[in-house]
């Protein structure tokens, strides 16, 4: 693991985030949204017709449904016009689905990748990696061994030829349907690549799988769906991670992750995004959790421009459990809004929500959650903690929880605090030696070590770097 | 729009009000104001989570609600030296310019629709004005509703470095079988170095619909601290706010409810931070019998240039029964980094260990409950400086759960 950890301390960050490639791919869909281009990527992409109208169904619901910009204090989404956006882009790789060996990889992807430090991470610690490049997964692998146990993973499109009635029966029907928002009905529209991860009961595959997204071109947008089915007793962790180089034309990120946790089932999804600070990142992640089921969310958010994405989980089955670990940090020019949202729908549920967020320089982080208890989930509890640390004056945090409760027989408890960096935690550490920089670097690590505590090694270190990177010479 | 009351309001029957009441021509022309702008104006702002409005107030049937020359009413006030305790009239006769000056200083007239359907129709009301350096004992003021509908509107000014404390009880009179609508706006003024409590007592009819609106602004080390406390009414749409405006001014929002059967609480307090070293404490605990629902929002808002804040907020709910229902939304807004500020929320059931000590100990469980449900309102009580206040929501909690 060592090693591992070294060669990501001396990679530089920087470098391996904001590199540009020259744009080269096959096919570009024209920009905007019509029904033409739904109509090419289906085909492109060689889908069964239901897909394809799946597909045109949402595109009329997305006509039909508002812009999420009534809330208080949502981020401004005046720029995002999906007329202006390139939806679809293949990338010039001849295998569809991806390779499979890493060098049959076209030289200039395995290099975005390698700056990325995908290969090593997935020598390492992985069970698997998927990485998409653009709009398709260009390499896919799975370790023989979780093979053999019938552990699916593989990109979306192909799971739609392959596994065509697990798909009908659970792509976008139950979870995000695309009704749910007008995001989630643009994705439902022009949805391409994602993974599908299917762990057979009984099994734990205790490796993280990994997909690492990818934008590379300027102005596109990125739609992959991801659908996560963890039969009974199954476990096993999955970990995005997702980045794009900064262009002066702006990017839109919806992706779509639905998970299913099958009774006793114990999912952890994982996600490091730091999109590019021209990004509007609007995604849509739920989750269903039968009886004794635990779903885990952690997130760190460090990118994007604005971000409007509360993961949400529904306690479906009794003695279902949620977990939500989030951490938020909004830089210059940026407006987090991030937050979890739990549905208890049966007795003895439980959930807890340990919200952290960061901000400097003028950012703006948001909690905004919802805590619903139905009627008849007896014995629920739900403990939701935020905690924020400002840096400066012209950053912004707010929090902006709401509470349903519709059953007496609960426990709710919900916290939220908010201060600057300890003056005198400052003091301390500067007298033992350290420089001011040191010092709050040292306070912002020891704020967030609840997150990195929960991730895997390379995925920590990586967090730590970026919030390093964020907090460089700025301080003061 | 169509279930607003607009349709049946004449501009001649605002004039009648306002000839009744003897009010300089400014006023009339801040209430047809108000009126006229019914036409444009919204409902109050309500939380809404998608999907779900948590009070629906547009649904209330105003047209047959509000009867606006029906203003049958019983007053009380009684004033403490130095204080001038008046009714409008008087006011408008003794102090017509210090009524001009800060009448709608503080709630907009065009708040939202429902306030300016109180400025347009307010009948009566009490104008409290504090003199500078007057420290005076408490005012009560009591409020009996003898008709159909009823607009209040209280106007306190407390002047530089005084202090009053205030009493406000709203009862109904006659009961009729019809639906009834109260509606209350207070605005309360602090001065430089002022202090003002102003303690609310609703305890109207549970066939009343009820919407208040109560607003401070404090000045320089002025305080301005509200208690609201709500048993009656069928339906309770109360906002409490305070804007911190002069350098180290502070705020405290004390509110406690009792809702049973199937009443509808919905209770805000808000307190804005604009000016430096500026403290608030909001404290609201609720306890929910029967169908009853309560809706909590909170707002902390800490303006750019409030620094060295404190600011915080608890929330706590009781739920007696399956049946009833509590929604809380507790807001932080932070614009400058040098706060403290925190906030919390809870809803549970009496706590089942503290049932088993006090049964236990002989105690049968239903005291032991009534009990736990008179203790869990001790932090708020315990606040409240006008003694009668405390005793009268302490009666009236210690009744309640009793019937």
């Amino acid at each position: 693991m060592s090693s591992d950890q070294d060669h990501l301390k001396e990679t530089d960050t920087e470098k391996r985030f904001e590199f540009k490639k020259e744009e080269k791919s096959a096919f570009e869909a024209e920009k905007g949204l019509t029904e033409e281009t739904i109509r090419v990527i289906s085909e492109d992409k060689d889908e069964p017709e239901w897909m394809l109208e799946r597909r045109l169904r949402a595109l009329e619901q997305y006509k039909e449904m508002p812009m999420p910009d009534g809330w208080p204090g949502a981020p401004d989404l005046s720029e995002v016009d999906v007329d202006e956006i390139v939806p679809y882009i293949r990338p010039d790789i001849e295998t569809r689905g991806g390779v499979d060996d890493w060098n049959d990889l076209p030289e200039e992807i395995q290099d975005t990748f390698d700056k990325l430090g995908i290969p090593e991470a997935e020598k390492n610690a992985l069970s698997g990696v998927g990485a998409q490049y653009e709009s398709e997964i260009v390499y896919q692998n799975m370790q023989e061994r979780w093979e053999e146990k019938g552990v699916i993973f593989c990109d979306m499109d192909k799971a739609v030829q392959e596994h065509e009635d697990i798909l009908k029966e659970y792509f976008m029907t139950k979870a995000v349907p695309p009704s749910d928002n007008k995001f989630a009905a643009l994705h439902g529209a022009i949805w391409s690549g994602g993974s599908f991860v299917y762990v057979p009961e009984d099994t734990t595959v205790d490796m993280p799988v990994q997909a690492y997204f990818r934008m590379n071109s300027d102005g596109m947008g990125q739609f992959e769906h991801t659908l996560i089915i963890a039969e009974e007793n199954s476990e096993v962790h999955y970990i995005e991670g997702c980045s794009a180089p900064k262009y002066s034309e702006f990017n839109l990120h919806s992706g779509g992750v639905e998970v299913f946790v099958k009774e006793n089932a114990h999912v952890q999804y994982s996600t490091v995004q730091n999109w590019s600070k021209n990004t509007y990142n609007l995604n849509t992640k739920r989750a269903i959790c039968e009886a004794d089921g635990t779903m885990e969310w952690v997130s760190g958010s460090m990118g994007s421009k604005a971000t409007m994405l509360y993961p949400s989980t529904v306690l479906k089955g009794p003695g279902a459990t949620d977990n939500h670990i989030t951490i938020a940090f909004a830089g210059e020019g940026q407006d987090i809004d991030t937050g979890a949202k739990v549905y208890h729908n049966a007795p003895e549920t439980k959930s807890t929500i340990e919200s952290k967020s960061i901000s400097k320089d003028g950012g703006r982080t948001n909690y905004r959650g919802l805590v619903h208890i139905a009627d008849g989930a007896e014995d629920s509890s739900t403990s939701v903690e935020c905690d924020a640390l400002m840096f400066d004056n012209e950053s912004t945090s707010d929090t902006m929880p709401y509470m349903e409760i519709q059953e007496s027989k609960v426990d709710v408890a919900h916290e939220a605090t908010v201060g600057k960096i300890g003056d005198e935690d400052v003091f301390y550490l500067q007298s033992r030696g350290l420089d001011d920089d040191d010092a709050k670097q040292m306070i912002v690590a020891g704020f967030i070590e609840p997150i990195t505590e929960e991730l895997p090694i390379e995925y920590a270190v990586e967090l730590n770097r970026l919030i390093e990177l964020e907090m460089e010479g700025s301080l003061g | 729009m169509s279930t607003q009351v607009h349709a049946n309001l004449t501009e001649a029957q605002v004039e009648q009000i306002s000839d009744d009441l003897g009010e300089p021509e400014w006023l009339l022309e801040t209430r047809k104001d108000a009126l006229a702008a019914l036409e444009e104006l919204e409902m109050p702002d309500v939380i809404r989570t998608p999907g779900r409005t948590w009070t629906n107030l547009d649904a209330l049937d105003y047209e047959s609600l509000v009867d606006p020359l029906d203003y049958a009413q019983d007053k009380d006030r009684i004033d403490a030296d130095g204080v001038e305790v008046l009714s409008w009239s008087e006011a408008l006769d003794e102090h017509a310019d210090l009524v001009e000056e800060h009448f709608g200083s503080v709630v907009d007239p065009q708040r939202d629709y429902l306030t300016a359907l109180s400025t347009a129709l307010f009948s009566a009301g009490t104008v409290v004005y504090v003199p500078e350096g007057v420290d005076a004992e408490d005012v009560k003021i009591r409020t009996t509703m003898n008709s159909q509908s009823l607009f209040n509107y209280t106007l306190v000014l407390a002047e530089e470095s005084s202090s009053v404390t205030i009493l406000e009880r709203q009862g109904t009179g006659e009961t009729t079988d019809a639906d009834q609508y109260y509606s209350g706006i207070v605005e309360v003024v602090a001065e430089e170095n002022a202090y003002v409590q102003y303690g609310a007592l609703q305890n109207l009819s549970e066939e009343t619909y009820n919407f208040q609106v109560k607003r401070g602004h404090a000045d320089t080390y002025a305080t301005v601290n509200w208690i609201d406390g709500n048993i009656g009414s069928r339906l309770t749409k109360s906002n409490v706010e305070t804007r911190l405006l002069g350098d180290s001014s502070e705020s405290q929002i004390l509110g406690a409810f009792f809702g049973h059967e199937d009443q509808h609480f919905d209770i805000a307090s808000r307190v804005w931070h604009e000016a430096e070293h500026t403290t608030a404490d909001l404290v609201t605990r609720g306890v929910l019998d029967d169908d009853a629902r309560s809706v909590y929002e909170g707002v902390q808002d800490v303006g750019r240039e409030a620094w060295d804040t404190s600011s915080y907020q608890r929330e706590n709910t009781l739920m007696l029964s399956d049946d009833s229902e509590a929604d809380a939304s507790p807001k932080l807004i932070i614009n400058n980094h040098d706060t403290e500020a925190s906030h919390s929320a809870t809803v549970g059931q009496v706590d089942a260990e503290d049932m088993f000590y006090m049964t236990s100990r002989g105690v049968d469980p239903e005291s032991a409950k009534n009990m736990l449900v008179e203790g869990f309102y001790v932090p708020v009580l315990e606040e409240v400086q006008v003694d009668e206040l405390r005793e009268d929501l302490d009666q009236l909690i210690y009744e309640r759960l009793r019937e």
